[in-house]
C-alpha cells in the first residue's frame, strides 16, 4: 500500500513521517517549556485551540546533547533559516516535531516490518528505510513515545 | 454560564505558573529565613508567619530551574498545612471560566503529579501547579 509521507531534514539526513490526518507546517517558534518534562520535549504549544506537545527531534534521535535533567530542554536556537515545526497526527495522538527543514510530500510504499539498525540514531522510532532518487529516507513513527514511563 | 475561578500568576525564570486563589493566604517578601538541616533540599528553611514557624519551599529547586531562590514569598495553605513558596514575583490575577487542559501525554513521566494542567492567559500558556503533588 502507498501512503503520503512528509519528508524533512535533520542534521543533513532525510526523514519521513506518514500522514495520517491533518498536517500543519509553520516556521519554528518557541514552545512553552514544561519543567521536569522529558529531555527531548521542547514544550507545549497551542494551535487552533488544541495543545500539542513539541518534540525536539534532533535530540530524540540522538543528534544533540540533552540539557540538564529536568530543565527546559533545548535552548532557544534563535531564528534559523528553514527550521520548522510540523504538527501531525498518529492514531489519536497529536504532536509537533521540530525539524531543520521541510523538503516535500511524497507517496511511498508503506513498510510492514521494522528496519534493521540505522547507524547513529535512536532506532526506537525507526519504521523502515525507503529511497527517493538514491537518497535514503528514514521513516519514523512516534507512537511509542506516548507509552513511555 | 460557567463559574469563574481566580488564579494567582507567579513568575519563575520568566515563565508563568498559577495557583488557585483559594489556596492563597498572603503575598509578601521572605524575611529571616531560619535554616533547618533536617528539611529536604527543596526547602530553604522556616519562617515565622502569624506567630508560627512554617516551612519555605524554593520553587526553583522543586522544578529544577536554575537561578537564585527568588525574592517573593507566597504563603499558601495546602493539604499538608501552611507553607511559603519562594518565587521571582507574583504577577497578576487571572479570572477565568476555563477548565485546565491536562498536560498532553508523552511530555512528562506520568508519575510526576506536579501540574493540574494548562491555562491560557491572553497569548501565552500558564502551568497550573498542584501544590499537593510536589510536597514530600
Amino acid at each position: 500500500m502507498t501512503s503520503n509521507y512528509v519528508l524533512f531534514r535533520i542534521a543533513a539526513r532525510l526523514f519521513g513521517v506518514k500522514l495520517q490526518g491533518a498536517i500543519e507546517i509553520m516556521a519554528w517558534q518557541r514552545s512553552r517549556a514544561v519543567p521536569l518534562s522529558y529531555s527531548y520535549i521542547e514544550g507545549v504549544m497551542e494551535y487552533r485551540g488544541v495543545i500539542y506537545p513539541v518534540f525536539h527531534l534532533a535530540q530524540l534521535l540522538g543528534f544533540s546533547q540533552p540539557g540538564p535533567i529536568g530543565f527546559t530542554a533545548p535552548q532557544d536556537p534563535g531564528p534559523v533559516k528553514g527550521r520548522s515545526i510540523i504538527l501531525l497526527q498518529e492514531g489519536d495522538k497529536s504532536f509537533g516535531i521540530t525539524v531543520d527543514s521541510v523538503v516535500k510530500m511524497l507517496p511511498l510504499e508503506d513498510v510492514s516490518a521494522p528496519a534493521a539498525d540505522v547507524k547513529g540514531i535512536n532506532t526506537k522510532l525507526v519504521r523502515g528505510i525507503r529511497f527517493d532518487d538514491d537518497q535514503e529516507i528514514i521513516l519514523l513513527s512516534f507512537e511509542r513515545l506516548f507509552h513511555a514511563g | 454560564m460557567d463559574l469563574k475561578t481566580r488564579y494567582l500568576i507567579i513568575l519563575l525564570q520568566g515563565e508563568s505558573f498559577a495557583i488557585p486563589i483559594t489556596s492563597l493566604l498572603e503575598i509578601t517578601v521572605p524575611r529571616n529565613i531560619q535554616r533547618d538541616p533536617k528539611l529536604s533540599e527543596i526547602f530553604e528553611g522556616k519562617i515565622e508567619y502569624r506567630g508560627t514557624l512554617i516551612p519555605v519551599v524554593n520553587m526553583k529547586k522543586v522544578l529544577k530551574l536554575p537561578g537564585n531562590p527568588g525574592t517573593g514569598l507566597i504563603v499558601i495553605k495546602s493539604s499538608k498545612g501552611v507553607l511559603g513558596l519562594l518565587v521571582d514575583a507574583a504577577k497578576e490575577l487571572l479570572e477565568t471560566a476555563q477548565k485546565p487542559v491536562p498536560i498532553p501525554r508523552g511530555v512528562l513521566n506520568p508519575s510526576l503529579n506536579y501540574y493540574v494542567g494548562i491555562l491560557r492567559n491572553r497569548d501565552h500558556l500558564v502551568l497550573l501547579l498542584n501544590e499537593d503533588g510536589f510536597l514530600p
